[in-house]
């Protein structure tokens, strides 16, 4: 008589995967685990659903051809379903509870993570003055995770940025002024570039583990390119903008002081740009509003210019 | 009590407790149940059936290690299932970015608890490759210790939503960083208020002995957004102490009382810029382009946005903003005029 409870089927289930050397049909599986119908069909059907189930929830089942008429065997190899040791002490379990409470990044996946650890489940009480700290949910950007698995298994990614195909071996990943970014080589610029993944148009793609090689000596801190003008683009061009004192700490504080080229008596600076996207530096620009001009070379200062004389010319159309 | 799971959650959560309880050993009852939200009843329940599970021939050497006795339960490390189990990609991630994040605050102990649980799970995980680079301004040291210590500062503070340096006397109460930028939500004795100021944009800031907020009043952050919030995303919530066992909650975005709404036309091709902007409602497409409204929170704010959006943004209400864009892109031209 079939027993009521799924969950007893499910668990004797994982336990017989787990247990066994060998791949196992469905009818070995269903001598050994209690609980599943008589005939084929609804047996069968049983078995799938609960391999659905256990798959859901991140269990790798493993479908292997077997000879005879059952043709498929099943198991989970234990290596891949445990996590080796950690070895994690109490202070260290604490530790990254606060970690998962403090940073909030599309709740509860962190949680979940420490559930699996054996050190979840706790109330995070955080201490007083201890700060937050707030990143983009990992929910909005889902090929982050995938270019983490991608990197752990240096795996060429492929994905689509500013309507072209990029290959890239991975270097690293990034977190900076609110964004995540992919740090590597271009196979198809054969150059060190950066992209931000919220950009990234549609899935990503990834090869096979191993199949990334990244030139000798590639150094990701030294390759990241931190600003917005600097990403993705094409060729390199140095571009001087005058910022006056109302923003010019704020400026300096952002870029470095090694930008800094001209300090003026008003307060003032010149800092210097290395630009590879035009777009970037005409909107970091503006948003600096009236605090900030474009000095040269002439042909970026005609941009910003240009872009001025065509909000002006639109609005003007538009407020009549 | 939540709504009882499916047959999945009761098997992620049954994988939980006995990953945990192989931590402990023995634990019990009632605290194990608190854990996991359960009520006693219910967790000697599923432990009793996780008890008669195993692998032929079922004889007790074959089953789950788990004793429940009136009060406690135990299991031993090295059952099965009781390990813990690899981590998604996702979870993965979500743990070494979290780590990450908290040890790239200013002033973390590098050499503490987190940096030692990270490295054990690089080594188990791989997750060398992810970096969190959080904003150092100058004076977070002296906001974080007069949030910890409830002092007072005298800041001179750049507004950028009005473009003006206004000087405050403030009490910090909460810090965090969100959108790249840190944050301290204050109460403003010059505003008489809960104010959101960027801590990037205090010009000067120096401690001054006097009283804490006037008392009888109460942080009202969770519905003020103060004058410089995040333009981005939903604000934490008030700086008051989180119910114990609920996360830290990011509440949803509420419009400050000097706030306005702005309805805005754009081409498609531009909606990226506004994605993470919160919308006063749903985005709507006339005749191929996008429409949605947007909380503003004052004009020089709105320039920046329009400026960097293009001549193709359009103004649509209020229309008194719809030459705005024109008159500050006038007055950035005349910079250029002046030098040329």
């Amino acid at each position: 008589m079939p027993r009521p409870d799924r969950l007893e089927r499910v668990t004797d289930l994982l336990l017989v995967l787990l247990d066994t050397p060998r791949p196992l049909s469905l009818r070995e599986i269903a001598h050994r685990v209690p609980g599943y119908p008589e005939g084929h069909d609804a047996r069968r059907q049983a078995f799938e659903r609960d391999k659905r189930l256990l798959r859901d929830e991140g269990i790798p089942v493993l479908v292997v051809p077997i000879g005879g008429e059952d043709q498929l065997g099943y198991r989970v190899d234990p290596d891949s379903y445990y996590l080796p040791d950690l070895g994690l002490d109490e202070d260290e379990q604490a530790a990254l509870n606060l970690a998962v409470a403090g940073v909030h990044l599309g709740e509860p996946i962190g949680r979940d993570a420490l559930m699996k650890l054996g050190v979840g489940g706790e109330s995070p009480l955080r201490t007083g003055g201890a700060p937050l700290v707030d990143l983009p949910s990992v929910d909005g950007l889902p090929a982050l995770p995938a270019l983490f698995d991608a990197l752990r298994q240096s795996a060429v990614v492929a994905f689509d940025y500013r309507e072209e195909r990029r290959h890239m071996d991975l270097a690293g990943i990034r977190f900076r002024k609110g964004h995540w970014y992919a740090v590597g080589f271009d196979r198809d610029r054969g150059e060190a570039r950066t992209f931000r993944v919220d950009r990234f148009d549609g899935p990503l793609e990834v090869d096979d583990p191993s199949s990334s090689q990244l030139p000798d000596g590639f150094d990701v801190d030294a390759e990241f390119a931190r600003d917005p003008w600097r990403f993705g683009g094409g060729d390199e061009f140095e571009v001087d903008v005058l910022v006056d004192g109302a923003e010019s700490g704020r400026v300096i504080a952002e870029l470095g002081t090694e930008s800094v080229v001209e300090h003026r008596e008003d307060g003032a600076v010149v800092v210097r740009l290395s630009v590879t996207d035009q777009d970037a530096l005409i909107s970091w620009v503006l948003d600096l509003l009236d605090h900030a001009e474009v000095l040269a070379p002439a042909w970026a200062r005609a941009a910003v210019v240009e872009r001025l004389a065509a909000c002006v010319a639109e609005g003007s159309g538009q407020a009549r | 009590m939540s709504r009882p799971p499916d047959t999945a959650g009761r098997l992620r959560r049954l994988l939980a407790i006995l990953a945990w309880l192989a931590q402990e050993g023995e634990a019990p009852i009632d605290e194990v149940a608190t854990r996991f939200d359960l009520t006693p009843g219910a967790l000697v329940t599923e432990l009793e059936m996780a008890a008669c599970c195993g692998v032929p021939p079922y004889t007790p050497d074959q089953l789950m290690e788990i004793v429940v006795t009136d009060t406690t339960v135990s299991t031993r490390p090295g059952t099965a299932l009781a390990r813990p189990r690899r981590l998604s990609p996702h979870e993965g991630f979500a743990l070494a970015a979290s780590a990450r994040a908290l040890l790239a605050v200013p002033g973390s102990d590098e050499d503490g608890a987190l940096s030692r649980a990270l490295a054990k799970l690089d080594r188990a995980l791989g997750g060398a490759g992810i970096d969190v680079e959080l904003d150092a301004p100058p004076l977070l040291a002296v906001v974080r210790a007069a949030v910890d210590s409830g002092r007072q500062l005298t800041i001179s503070y750049y507004s950028a939503s009005t473009d003006r340096v206004t000087d405050r006397r403030i009490v910090p109460e909460r810090l965090f960083a969100s959108e790249g930028h840190w944050y301290v939500d204050a109460w403003c004795a010059t505003a008489g208020d809960v104010r959101r100021f960027r801590v990037d944009r205090i010009g000067a800031a120096e401690p001054v002995d006097g009283a804490d907020r006037p008392a009888g009043t109460q942080p009202r952050a969770s519905t003020d957004r103060g004058i410089d919030g995040p333009p981005g995303r939903p604000a934490p919530t008030g700086p008051g102490p989180q119910p114990p066992g609920q996360p830290v909650s990011f509440g949803a975005f509420v419009p400050g009382p000097d706030q306005r709404r702005v309805r805005l036309s754009l081409d498609p091709a531009s909606a990226w810029l506004v994605e993470s902007i919160p919308s006063a409602g749903p985005v709507t497409t006339v005749d191929g382009r996008i429409e949605l409204e947007l909380f503003v929170g004052g004009d020089a704010w709105l320039e920046r946005l329009l400026l960097r959006l293009g001549p193709d943004a359009q103004v649509i209400d209020p229309p008194g903003d719809r030459a705005l864009a024109a008159a500050a892109a006038t007055r950035i031209l005349r910079r250029y005029q002046s030098t040329e």
